[in-house]
């Protein structure tokens, strides 16, 4: 009896599962209809390639994010390091006179460093990373006070435009990175020994630590690509925008976490998929595209933007349960 | 006796609550078939099954978690099913409460507070910490414990955890309590706490009904005994008039032949040495050998210290001094990553904490271990070979299961313990740890880990066991070892193997 429950709860299961699994996507598809169809200029070439644009940066960090809470942790350094990374950035192309690239790889350094500090709080200080990482943020938002005076530092050469704004065959350059970044990630995640690991880290710490996983490692790791994630996606918005800003992020941690939990990973780690962050970053974009071009001021997208997100974590709760 | 009226029409008596012809069908399942069951004032009625055979079910219409399909519920000469209103709160306040063996506790709260949650006294508006403290120590003392009730009850043993829900189930004037393995994770002396109080229970009156799967339990507590089948409930009767072997064949439908499967005779060289172990606190100065082919236990109390000695090995729990060595190789364990590498894997006693990723599917629970074996040269992992050493892995466990990407959260113990077994397998491990390999499992799939736990020495594996069963000990192992508050107090084999014996020296004797 017990073999014939088995089977019959696997059966219901797949086409259940698959629906679940894949509610994200229609939502996006289902939402992205319903806006071509009843909001105007909506649908149009500029407009699209502008949202994916648009969620690209955003997507990427949200990414860094995702590896983070994957293994059950949480990120709140990106409030101020966006700031930091855009501001060290700016700094070292336009006061110190670096080679773009040189500079960038600069930047990436120091993410991974930002991502050792929280991890290394996190895991060996045995801090909750929600204050590790709030401690980290709330430093890096000294230091980049203290870096440009709260001044914006532009003024960057023109060379440096292309990376945000640039074209490849008519598609923006961010969402060709957001792209690769994004099966990059997939196959890590996915294909990987190290991203099984993360999985298994999150969904069972101690009993991967028995099964042999060196799970302070992998959460280390999840902090620092967290971090560099972050850094990438940072100085594609500064090259779009052409400045370094102390601000940058003040406002964007609130869109990181809730693309996170919205693309389906569980906030109690252990449960997520790339792709579900990517499509809950477009979902998160129409509807910013939308509210705008239906009038709606900032105020309230703020308003509705925290609805979803308390929705979002209600589902989450409620499908733990089962 | 109030298990001899009962079976013979007893007028004086009402039932405290009577399942009458309840059916419960869920999607495709039918889980309770027919089943009625009544329960007398000062009866002990033990709950018997294997696991999936509906015991947790019909717990579960009772306590008016669920709802009979067919059927009615009847408690205290109310038919509540058709009434209408039973839920899980309705049952508490006609006084049907149950206890599990997981705890329903919030460890940050001290006894009295967990015991009163819900309900506290009030005096003037404000919580009256005076009145309640009076209760529970009364509470307390009708149940003959001494327990600080004052301390967050983190702090408290397990045995103490579970008085403390006792007392709380007591609490609301219980008529009936639904005990549910509560003693799984107890020790002989805490048990034998749990039968005193149980007999206080019954002598004020009060039903029990008892589920556990160490069947000699239930010839110490209880009058009459109920087993169950596929949803059915076909045996009925006083434990008076049966034997442990009965019991077995009623529970599982067959004979149960040869619960232990003869030791293994072909032995072979030392593969472990243990010498002067010692660890702050939990152990000291532990020397053990185990050779290849060979079954060696641990026998000891709770806070022996046995644990912590697995976990030692295993590299999981620090040690201050002493060495291991591996086939005459002195090793240095410590972090599990380096036991696994040595060829060390252990099945915990926690398997749903310890043992498994739960939301992680079979196969991935099974080659957690073993992941860089099936990676391929692009580092890629090979899902294909994993999926296919996971089924080979399956096939030879006899695991009961549908497709190897099916979670493993809807398995049994048992199932589930196979699958823990073969991670190890799958990570070529040679020496194998067991603790309390067939906790929370039931008694068919138990000889069936024992069956496995043999198989598995005669292919040359080498097996240490630590389990609270003393039959368990004395029917797989070679040689038993006896630990005594953190250290071996002797060790046992061949005729010298008694329960007497191992008893004695475990109890420092």
């Amino acid at each position: 009896m017990e073999l014939e429950l088995e089977k019959r709860r696997a059966s219901n299961k797949s086409l259940s599962q698959f629906l679940q699994e894949w509610a994200i996507l229609f939502i996006f598809i289902g939402l992205f209809v319903i806006s071509a169809i009843f909001v105007d200029g909506f649908f149009t070439y500029t407009n699209v390639i502008n949202i994916f644009r648009q969620i690209s940066f955003l997507a990427i960090i949200a990414l860094g994010q995702f590896f983070v809470i994957l293994v059950g942790g949480i990120d709140m350094s990106p409030g101020s390091s966006i700031g930091f990374f855009s501001l060290l950035l700016a700094g070292l192309i336009y006061w110190n006179g670096l080679p773009i690239g040189v500079a960038i790889v600069v930047v990436l350094i120091a993410a991974i460093v930002i991502g050792l500090v929280n991890g290394i709080l996190s895991v060996y200080g045995k801090l909750p990373a929600f204050i590790a990482t709030l401690v980290t943020m709330i430093v890096l938002k000294g230091v980049n006070y203290l870096y440009s005076d709260g001044i914006p530092i532009s003024g960057l050469p023109s060379g440096f435009k292309v990376l945000g704004a640039g074209y490849i065959g008519g598609i923006p350059i961010p969402v060709i990175i957001l792209i690769i970044i994004t099966l990059i990630c997939w196959v890590f995640t996915m294909h990987t020994r190290t991203g099984r690991s993360l999985y298994a880290v999150g969904g069972n710490e101690e009993a991967s630590r028995l099964s042999g996983i060196n799970t302070n490692r992998i959460k280390l790791l999840a902090f620092v690509i967290g971090s560099v994630l972050t850094a990438l996606g940072t100085i594609l918005i500064t090259s779009r925008t052409m400045a370094g800003q102390p601000t940058l992020g003040d406002t964007m941690l609130f869109d990181i976490i809730t693309i996170v939990v919205l693309g389906g990973t569980s906030l109690s780690g252990g449960r997520g998929k790339v792709f579900g962050v990517v499509i809950a970053a477009l979902i998160l974009g129409i509807i910013d595209n939308v509210m705008v071009l239906l009038g709606i001021g900032s105020y309230w997208q703020w308003i509705i933007k925290g609805v979803i997100l308390a929705a979002v974590v209600v589902i989450d709760a409620h499908s733990k349960k089962d | 006796m109030t298990a001899a009226h009962k079976e013979s029409g007893h007028t004086h008596q009402a039932p405290i609550i009577e399942v009458r012809g309840v059916s419960r069908v869920f999607p495709g399942v039918k889980a309770l078939d027919n089943v009625s069951l009544s329960l007398y004032p000062g009866e002990c009625l033990a709950l018997l099954g294997e696991n999936g055979a509906g015991k947790s079910t019909l717990s579960k219409i009772i306590t008016g978690v669920y709802q009979p399909s067919e059927g009615a519920m009847i408690v205290g000469g109310v038919n509540v099913t058709e009434r209408g209103n039973y839920n899980i709160g309705m049952a508490q306040e006609m006084g049907v409460t149950i206890v599990h063996q997981e705890l329903q506790l919030i460890p940050e709260m001290n006894g009295i507070e967990n015991i009163f949650i819900g309900r506290f006294d009030r005096k003037l508006g404000m919580v009256d910490w005076k009145s309640m403290k009076r209760k529970a120590e009364e509470i307390m003392a009708f149940l003959g414990a001494d327990i600080d009730l004052t301390v967050p009850v983190k702090h408290l043993r397990t045995a103490e955890k579970q008085i403390i829900q006792l007392a709380k189930a007591i609490s609301v004037n219980a008529k009936m309590i639904i005990m549910d393995e509560l003693t799984a994770v107890l020790q002989e002396k805490e048990i034998a706490n749990i039968y005193r109080i149980i007999d206080i229970l019954k002598k004020r009156g009060m039903g029990i009904i008892y589920i556990s799967h160490r069947l000699d339990e239930i010839f110490e507590v209880c009058d009459t005994y109920a087993v169950m089948v596929d949803g059915r409930l076909i045996h009925r009767g006083k434990v008076a008039d049966v034997n442990k072997d009965q019991l077995v064949e009623m529970i599982i439908g067959r004979e149960l032949t040869q619960v232990f499967p003869p030791l293994n005779e072909n032995i072979g060289e030392v593969v472990l040495e243990v010498k002067g172990l010692t660890a702050d606190r939990a152990f000291r100065n532990i020397d053990l050998t185990l050779r290849r082919g060979e079954v060696v236990g641990i026998a000891g109390l709770v806070g022996a210290g046995k644990t912590e000695l697995l976990n030692a090995i295993f590299g999981s729990y620090r040690k201050t001094g002493g060495e291991i060595r591996i086939n005459g190789q002195k090793v240095n364990i410590r972090r599990p990553q380096d036991a696994i590498a040595h060829g060390i894997g252990l099945v915990p006693d926690e398997r749903k904490q310890l043992g498994l990723v739960m939301h992680f599917n079979i196969t991935h629970n099974t080659t957690l271990a073993s992941m860089r074996k099936f990676r391929r040269k692009s580092l890629l992992m090979d899902h294909r070979r994993e999926r296919e050493a996971t089924i080979e892995a399956a096939e030879m466990m006899k695991l009961n299961y549908v497709s190897p990407s099916q979670s493993v959260s809807k398995l049994s113990g048992g199932n589930q313990q196979k699958i823990v077994i073969s991670k190890w397998l799958l990570a070529d491990s040679d020496i194998l740890i067991f603790d309390e390999p067939t906790r929370g499992i039931d008694v068919g799939a138990k000889s069936e880990i024992y069956k496995l736990i043999n198989r598995l020495t005669r292919e040359g594996k080498s097996v240490i066991i630590v389990s609270p069963e003393m039959e368990e000990l004395i029917g797989l192992c070679h040689r038993i070892y006896i630990m005594f508050e953190g250290e071996f107090r002797g060790c046992v084999s061949g005729e010298d193997k008694t329960q007497n014996n191992i008893v004695s020296k475990m109890l420092g004797v």
